[in-house]
């Protein structure tokens, strides 16, 4: 009898070959990250090369959150000061899709939350209004604005909800019809209502013997398992009951299929992690800032750790699970064996600006 | 905090608070929701009491903190106020000379 599993294996590495043969060039992945004062860069992750260099319109030298379209054509820009999005064709760097948020008379800024639907035709963004008076500000109430990425370079919302304040994340689930915001808590709401249909704990998170725990969680990277992960701290009271509580390091996991949250203890704090993925072939997250960290998933537990020559605040791992590639900060893109942590390979941008905050993202085309 | 001393006049308002039994008031200004509101008294100290964990270099943390208005004291408020401050400065690491002090607007 044919067993299953041997079928599903033998499609897989037929799959080059069909594509080949429709000639489909097969599919490669891609790091895109951006950089002051206005570039948007793609690379070639195997050939270890940029291939696309493009200037992002009104970029006013800041340039943020990076949200790839589910096809990988196209790359939303948080840029202007966290004041606009703009859509770049990841092919030839022409801008395709602007929302300027602010109009005159209201100030408008997305403190990096938004997200792409899985059918690509929607951007949910959160926004933070301020009125601006003659003699005053008004602060106005938060909103998630709702635009059709089909409106070209003057897209205005075609839907406005009410929004919790500080919300720094926002990741469409892969059902096309919920999100998850999170912020003080995570919050799930239906995006042709705007109704919240959940509200989970993150600050009021269910993890016994636990502090209040700390999140700063503005890399939106859930590729490529579909699952979203971040570290998380707090401090744990000893099992003895006595003497100061115990810094921890633990990492939250959002599977954006399933919406299953969970908050798994990794160590007692003794390197820090900003930002964290997960791998798509093992039992295993990876976390980065001034080391790279190899965390095994099945117990957790910190497997491995490296210096790096400077801070990165974020990480991406190759679709096949074999390569770690940190990013951020600074001007380069460097290639780390999954397994030993070993550098191989150092991609320095061209202009060598800073990506700052920007979310390097991997895409598959 | 006994075995610290303030250096700044911000570790200042905090050691102050805490004698005073007002903590609990600081802590529910963390939120960040732009430059007037962040309050991060973390900065000159890393969460193990040294400074190794901080940022390392100081200018890889520079645009990532100033982008985000993380550092209300040490930078001008780059998304308000002074947009341009950082223009034709792209990189920390090698144009942290161009970056000058502001003066508010007459």
């Amino acid at each position: 009898m044919v067993n299953p599993k041997n079928l599903v294996r033998l499609a897989l590495l037929l799959l080059p070959v069909i594509a080949q043969a429709a000639g489909a060039a097969p599919k490669k992945d891609y790091i895109v990250t951006g950089s002051k004062p206005d570039r948007l860069f793609v690379i070639d992750a195997a050939a270890r090369r940029v291939v696309g260099d493009f200037k992002i319109p009104g970029a006013h030298d800041w340039v943020g959150t990076i949200v790839p379209s589910p096809d990988g054509r196209v790359a939303y820009v948080l840029v202007n000061r966290m004041e606009s999005i703009a859509g770049i064709d990841l092919g030839t760097g022409k801008e395709v899709f602007r929302a300027d948020l602010s109009s005159p008379g209201e100030r408008v800024k997305s403190l990096f939350a938004f997200d792409v639907t899985p059918d690509g035709k929607r951007l949910i963004v959160y926004e933070v209004p301020v009125k601006l008076g003659l003699s005053e500000y008004l602060v106005e109430p938060t909103r998630f604005a709702i635009f059709d990425t089909n409106a070209g370079l003057h897209a205005k919302p075609v839907r406005e909800y009410p929004a919790p304040r500080r919300v720094h994340t926002l990741l469409a689930s892969k059902n096309d019809r919920t999100f998850y915001a999170i912020g003080f808590d995570l919050y799930e709401y239906d995006i042709a209502t705007g109704k919240r249909l959940d509200t989970r704990g993150i600050r009021h998170w269910d993890h016994p013997g636990h502090s209040r725990p700390d999140l700063l969680a503005f890399w939106p990277v859930s590729e490529p398992t579909g699952i979203f992960a971040t570290p998380i701290y707090s401090t744990r009271t000893p099992a003895s009951g006595h003497g100061a509580p115990v810094p921890v390091t633990s990492l939250m996991t959002l599977n954006l299929r399933t919406g299953a949250l969970a908050y798994h203890d990794v160590e007692k704090t003794s390197a820090l992690i900003f930002s964290a993925v997960m791998s798509p072939t093992e039992p295993a997250a990876f976390g980065v800032y001034t080391q790279l960290t190899k965390i095994g998933t099945h117990p957790y537990r910190v497997e491995k750790r490296v210096d790096l020559p400077h801070t990165y605040y974020a990480v991406l791992v190759s679709t096949d699970g074999k390569e770690v590639y940190t990013a951020g900060a600074m001007c380069d893109v460097t290639v780390f064996d999954a397994d030993t942590l070993a550098e191989k390979a150092n991609i320095r941008l061209p202009g060598c600006g800073d990506q700052s905050v920007t979310s390097p993202r991997l895409v598959r085309r | 905090m006994s075995g610290m001393k303030p250096l700044n006049p911000k570790a200042q308002l905090l050691t102050e608070a805490e004698r005073a039994g007002h903590v609990e008031e600081i802590v529910t200004m963390e939120s960040v929701a732009g430059c007037a509101t962040t309050f991060d008294p973390g900065w000159e100290v890393d969460p193990f009491g040294g400074v190794a964990s901080l940022c390392q270099p100081m200018e890889a943390d520079l645009y990532g903190c100033s982008d985000p208005c993380w550092w209300p004291a040490q930078v001008p408020d780059t998304l308000n106020t002074y947009p341009n401050w950082d223009a034709g400065a792209p990189s920390a690491q090698n144009d942290w000379r161009e970056l000058d002090a502001v003066f508010p607007k007459k």
